[in-house]
C-alpha cells in the first residue's frame, strides 16, 4: 500500500509495475494510471466469465477501438462460452499476454483492448484497433498521367497493405521502433532484407532511437528530427505521398519509413537523383522518359538562372545581345524609373506571393486570385511602367519552370537560391553568377546522406544502373545502386 | 585530408586535364609567341618531351615507395632536412606559379570583360570563390572536375568548329618561326609550363589505388599536350605570324572572331562562362595542393585551414607587380625558366641517389 501511494504522487507516469493476481488492485491501478472518470473515453466493463466462474474486467479507449467487434468477439464469447483459457474462448485474431502495466498502457493507446481476471498474474491484449482515416485517394500533390494514382493515406496498415501489394516478397520487413518520450509513437522501417545493408539499417535504428523529445506527431517532423544538418538548404530524406515510388526504392535496398499519422513516407538515403527523378520516367517508353528529363532539366537551369542570366547579360555583357534584341529591350525598359535587378526582384517576389496566396486561398476563390494576380496586376504593372514587359516574361518563365520540379523539397532549394543567384548576377554579373553557381555546385557534391556522397553515382563512380540525368533502356539495367553496398548487387535480369 | 576512395582514374583525369587544359586559354601562348614568332606551337610539344621521362621516373618512384606522397618521397631519398628544403623550394615553386597566373587571369578578366572594376575587387571576388570552392575538400574538387569536364571541353570544342572558317593553313610557315635553334632553346626553358603534374603528384595518395592516379595523371596529360597543340595550332593560323606576338589573350581574342550564324553575333561571353568555371576549378585545385604541400613539410595533419592565409596573401602578393605586363612577361617568364632545369634534373638526381642507396633493390 505504501508503494502505491508513492506511485500515486508520481502522478499519472506509467507505471512498471507487474500486475498482480488481486482483480481489485489491478483495476484500482488502472483506473488511477488513465484518470478514470476524467476521462471521457476511457472505458471499463466488468464481468463474469462463463468458462471458469471468475470476476474480470475489460478496458479500452472507446474512441479507438470497434465497438461491435468488442461486443460480439470478445464480450458475447466470455459471457457465454465455455473454453480452458481466454485464447480459446474470444474469438480475436491476435491475443497477446501482458505481464506489466507499461505494455498494458501502450497496448490501450495503439487501440487494443486490456482484460484482467481475477486471480491471473497475466492480463490479455486484444487488437481491435479502429482509428479513424481517409480512404485510400488518388495522389494530389504528386500527379501522373501514366501510372498508378493511389497514394497514402493516414493508416499504417493500409500504407502497407498499398507497399505489399506491389512487392510480394517474404523479405520484405517491416520493423517497428517507438520513439518519443511521453507519446509512444511507432516508426515503421520497411525494407528487403535479404538486399539492405546492415550498416546504414543500424545507423538509421541507432538515429531513431538517439531522438529524444516528448512526442513525434508525424513522418514530417520526423524528417527534421532525423536529418544530419538542419541548417542546411538541401534535403538529405525524400518524402513522397506515392505506393509505387516507395516501392521502387525498397526494390533497389533503400528504407522507407511509414508513420501511422501521415500519408506520405520518408526515403533514406538519398541522392541528388532521387530529387530530380519522378517514377513517371520510368512508366514512360525509353524516349519519351528520357525528353520528360531533359525538359526537367531544363527547367531545373531555367527556374534557378534564368533571372540571374539576366540580370548579368542585361546590366554587365549587353554587347553579347543581338543589336535588334538589345534595342527592344532598352526601348521597353526606356520609361521604367528602376534599376533592373530592383524589376526582378519586385517581380519574383511578387510572384513567390501569388504561389502563396493561392496555396493558402480557400478552395472556391482559387481561380480568382490567379486571374486577379497574374494577369490584372501584370498587366497593370506593364502599363504604369513599373515593370518592363520582357522582365514580365523571364519571370514568368522561371515561375512556371519551378512547377516542373515535382519534389516539394528540392523545389523549395531552386526557389531560394534563385534569389541569391540573382544578387550575385546584380553584383558582378558573370563573374559572380559563375562563381555563385560553382560553389552551389562543390556544396551540394559534398553533402551527404547517410555517409552517400549526393552526386554518385555519377561522381564518385559505383556500379549502377546509370539512371541519373537520362535513364537507359529497362531492360539493360542490370545493377542496383552499388553506393548502398545491398547485399545482392545485380538484378536478376541474366542467369 | 580526406581519403573515402570516392576518386578514381576519370576524377584525377579530370582534375589534370584542367589544371594542365587551361593553358590552352591563358597568356602562355603569348609568352612563348614572344621569340618563336608563328613556330610558337611547337614548343609545348619539346616541353612536354623534356619533361615527361622526368615526370615517369617520378611515378616510378612513387610506385617503388608504396604509401608516400611527393614530399615524404624526397624527404625518404635525400634525407630529413635536404629533403625538407627540397620540399620548400617545391612550395615555394607551387605558391609563385599560383600568384603569378591568378594575378594573370585576374587581369584577364578585368581586361576583357569588367575594364572599370578595380582590379581589387575582382581579385577579392576571384579569390574568395576559389577559397570556399576549396574548403569543401579534394575529394569535392574531384567530383566537380569530373563533371565540370565535358561542359568545358565541349565548349572548347565549339570554338574550334565555329572558327574553322578563319583558319588559313599557309600561315603556318615558317614552320619553325624565327628559326630552330631558337625553337629548341625556347622549348627547354619553357619546359615548365607543365610544372602543374609536379605538383599534382602531391595527391597521389588520394585514389581508392594508386594506380588509378597514375592512370589518370598519364592519360591526362597526353590528351592535355594534344589539345594543347591543337590550339596553338589554330592560333597561328588564325593570326599571323606578326600579330601573334602583340596577342596578349589568343583565346578571348580568336572567340571575339566567332560568330554563330547571322543572328547571334558576339557570342564571346558564353565562351566565357566556361572559361570562367575551368578558371575557378584550376585555381581551387591550386590553392588546394599549395596547401596540402606546405602541410607535408611541416607535418600539418589537417591543413585545411591554412586555406584562408594562403588565399589572403595569394591576393597581396598577387597585387604587387605593377601591371600585368611586367607580371607576365618578365616575372612568370623568369619563374619558368628558373623552374625548368630544377624539374627536369630533381626526379633524375632523386632515382640516382635511390639507385645507390640501394632503395630500389626490394
Amino acid at each position: 500500500m505504501r508503494l502505491l501511494s508513492g506511485q500515486r504522487k508520481k502522478n499519472s507516469s506509467p507505471s512498471d509495475k507487474n500486475i498482480s493476481s488481486s482483480l481489485s488492485s489491478n483495476i484500482q491501478e488502472m483506473k488511477q494510471l488513465f484518470s478514470y472518470k476524467l476521462n471521457k473515453d476511457f472505458s471499463m466493463r466488468t464481468l463474469n466469465l462463463k468458462f471458469n466462474h471468475k470476476e474480470a474486467c475489460l478496458f479500452y479507449y472507446s474512441s479507438i477501438v470497434d465497438g461491435a467487434r468488442i461486443n460480439l468477439n470478445i464480450i458475447k464469447p466470455l459471457l457465454e462460452n465455455d473454453g480452458d483459457s481466454v485464447s480459446n474462448v474470444v474469438s480475436i485474431e491476435n491475443i497477446e499476454e501482458v505481464s506489466d502495466f507499461e505494455t498494458a498502457n501502450e497496448n490501450i493507446n495503439s487501440g487494443k483492448v486490456i482484460l484482467f481476471i481475477e486471480g491471473d498474474k497475466m492480463a490479455y491484449a486484444m487488437d481491435v484497433a479502429d482509428f479513424q482515416h481517409r480512404a485510400v485517394s488518388k495522389s494530389e500533390n504528386e500527379t501522373t498521367i501514366k501510372g498508378p494514382l493511389d497514394a497514402f493515406t493516414e493508416s499504417m496498415n493500409t500504407n502497407i497493405s498499398l507497399i505489399r501489394k506491389q512487392l510480394h516478397n517474404s523479405q520484405l520487413i517491416n520493423e517497428g521502433i517507438q520513439i518519443g518520450e511521453r507519446s509512444k509513437n511507432e516508426v515503421n522501417l520497411i525494407y528487403l532484407k535479404d538486399l539492405v545493408n546492415d550498416d546504414i539499417l543500424e545507423n538509421l535504428r541507432s538515429r531513431l532511437k538517439d531522438i529524444k523529445t516528448d512526442s513525434v506527431r508525424n513522418v514530417e517532423m520526423l524528417e527534421q528530427y532525423l536529418e544530419e544538418r538542419p541548417y542546411s538548404l538541401l534535403p538529405t530524406i525524400l518524402y513522397t505521398e506515392k505506393p509505387d515510388k516507395a516501392t521502387s526504392y525498397i526494390e533497389e535496398g533503400f528504407i522507407v519509413l511509414l508513420m501511422d499519422s501521415s500519408s506520405a513516407c520518408l526515403i533514406v538515403p538519398v541522392t541528388f537523383w532521387s530529387f530530380f527523378h519522378y517514377p513517371e520516367d520510368r512508366y514512360l517508353r525509353f524516349f519519351y522518359g528520357n525528353f520528360t528529363r531533359a525538359i526537367r532539366l531544363l527547367s531545373f537551369y531555367l527556374t534557378l538562372m534564368i533571372s540571374a542570366t539576366f540580370v548579368a547579360i542585361a546590366n554587365f555583357h549587353s554587347e553579347m545581345i543581338p543589336p535588334d534584341l538589345l534595342l527592344a529591350i532598352t526601348a521597353s525598359r526606356e520609361r521604367i524609373p528602376f534599376p533592373l535587378i530592383f524589376e526582378v526582384l519586385i517581380m519574383e517576389i511578387a510572384f513567390e506571393l501569388i504561389r502563396e496566396a493561392g496555396l493558402r486561398i480557400p478552395n472556391p476563390l482559387g481561380p480568382t486570385i490567379g486571374i486577379v494576380g497574374a494577369l490584372i496586376l501584370g498587366q497593370a504593372a506593364v502599363e504604369a511602367n513599373i515593370i518592363s514587359p520582357i522582365i514580365v516574361i523571364v519571370v514568368a518563365l522561371s515561375g512556371l519552370s519551378s512547377f516542373a520540379l515535382a519534389d516539394l523539397n528540392i523545389n523549395f532549394t531552386i526557389r531560394i537560391m534563385r534569389f541569391l543567384f540573382i544578387l550575385a548576377a546584380g553584383t558582378f554579373g558573370m563573374l559572380a553568377l559563375t562563381g555563385a553557381s560553382l560553389l552551389f555546385f562543390m556544396y551540394t557534391a559534398s553533402i551527404k546522406s547517410f555517409g552517400i556522397p549526393f552526386f554518385s553515382p555519377m561522381s564518385p563512380h559505383f556500379i549502377s544502373s546509370e539512371d541519373t540525368v537520362f535513364r537507359k533502356a529497362l531492360k539493360k539495367e542490370l545493377f542496383r545502386p552499388e553506393y548502398l553496398r545491398p547485399k545482392d548487387i545485380r538484378k536478376k535480369a541474366k542467369s | 585530408m580526406q581519403n573515402n576512395g570516392f576518386l578514381q582514374t576519370k576524377e584525377i583525369l579530370a582534375i589534370t586535364l584542367i589544371v594542365i587544359g587551361s593553358k590552352l586559354a591563358d597568356s602562355t601562348p603569348a609568352l612563348l609567341a614572344q621569340k618563336a614568332q608563328n613556330g610558337f606551337w611547337l614548343i609545348p610539344v619539346i616541353a612536354f618531351v623534356c619533361i615527361f621521362p622526368s615526370f615517369l621516373i617520378m611515378l616510378y618512384l612513387l610506385n617503388r615507395y608504396q604509401h608516400k606522397n611527393m614530399i615524404e618521397l624526397i624527404e625518404t631519398i635525400t634525407g630529413k632536412w635536404i629533403g625538407k628544403i627540397i620540399g620548400l623550394l617545391l612550395f615555394l615553386f607551387t605558391f609563385l606559379t599560383l600568384t603569378l597566373n591568378s594575378r594573370n587571369y585576374v587581369e584577364q578578366i578585368k581586361l576583357l570583360y569588367f575594364p572599370e572594376s578595380p582590379t581589387e575587387i575582382i581579385y577579392l571576388i576571384f579569390f574568395g570563390i576559389v577559397f570556399f570552392g576549396a574548403k569543401r575538400g579534394f575529394e569535392v574538387i574531384g567530383y566537380t572536375s569530373w563533371v565540370a569536364l565535358p561542359i568545358i571541353k565541349l565548349s572548347a570544342a565549339l570554338v574550334i568548329i565555329l572558327i574553322m572558317g578563319n583558319i588559313v593553313i599557309q600561315r603556318v610557315f615558317p614552320i619553325f618561326g624565327s628559326g630552330l635553334p631558337i625553337m629548341l632553346s625556347e622549348g627547354v626553358k619553357s619546359t615548365a609550363i607543365f610544372a602543374e603534374l609536379f605538383f599534382l603528384l602531391i595527391a597521389y595518395q588520394s585514389a581508392k589505388k594508386t594506380q588509378m592516379f597514375t592512370k589518370g595523371v598519364i592519360i591526362a596529360s597526353i590528351i592535355a599536350i594534344l589539345e594543347i597543340v591543337l590550339f596553338y595550332f589554330v592560333y597561328i593560323t588564325v593570326f599571323d605570324y606578326n600579330s601573334i606576338g602583340k596577342i596578349a589573350f589568343p583565346f578571348h581574342d580568336i572567340i571575339q572572331y566567332i560568330q554563330f550564324g547571322e543572328f547571334f553575333t558576339n557570342i564571346e561571353t558564353i565562351f566565357m562562362i566556361f572559361w570562367l568555371f575551368a578558371a575557378y576549378i584550376k585555381f581551387i585545385i591550386f590553392i588546394y595542393i599549395t596547401a596540402w604541400i606546405f602541410g607535408e613539410i611541416f607535418a600539418i595533419r589537417n591543413f585545411e585551414p591554412l586555406l584562408l592565409p594562403f588565399s589572403f596573401l595569394v591576393i597581396m602578393i598577387g597585387l604587387l607587380p605593377i601591371n600585368s605586363i611586367s607580371n607576365e612577361l618578365v616575372l612568370h617568364d623568369s619563374l619558368i625558366t628558373i623552374m625548368s632545369p630544377f624539374l627536369i634534373i630533381l626526379p633524375v638526381l632523386l632515382w640516382i641517389i635511390a639507385l645507390v642507396k640501394g632503395d630500389l633493390k626490394r
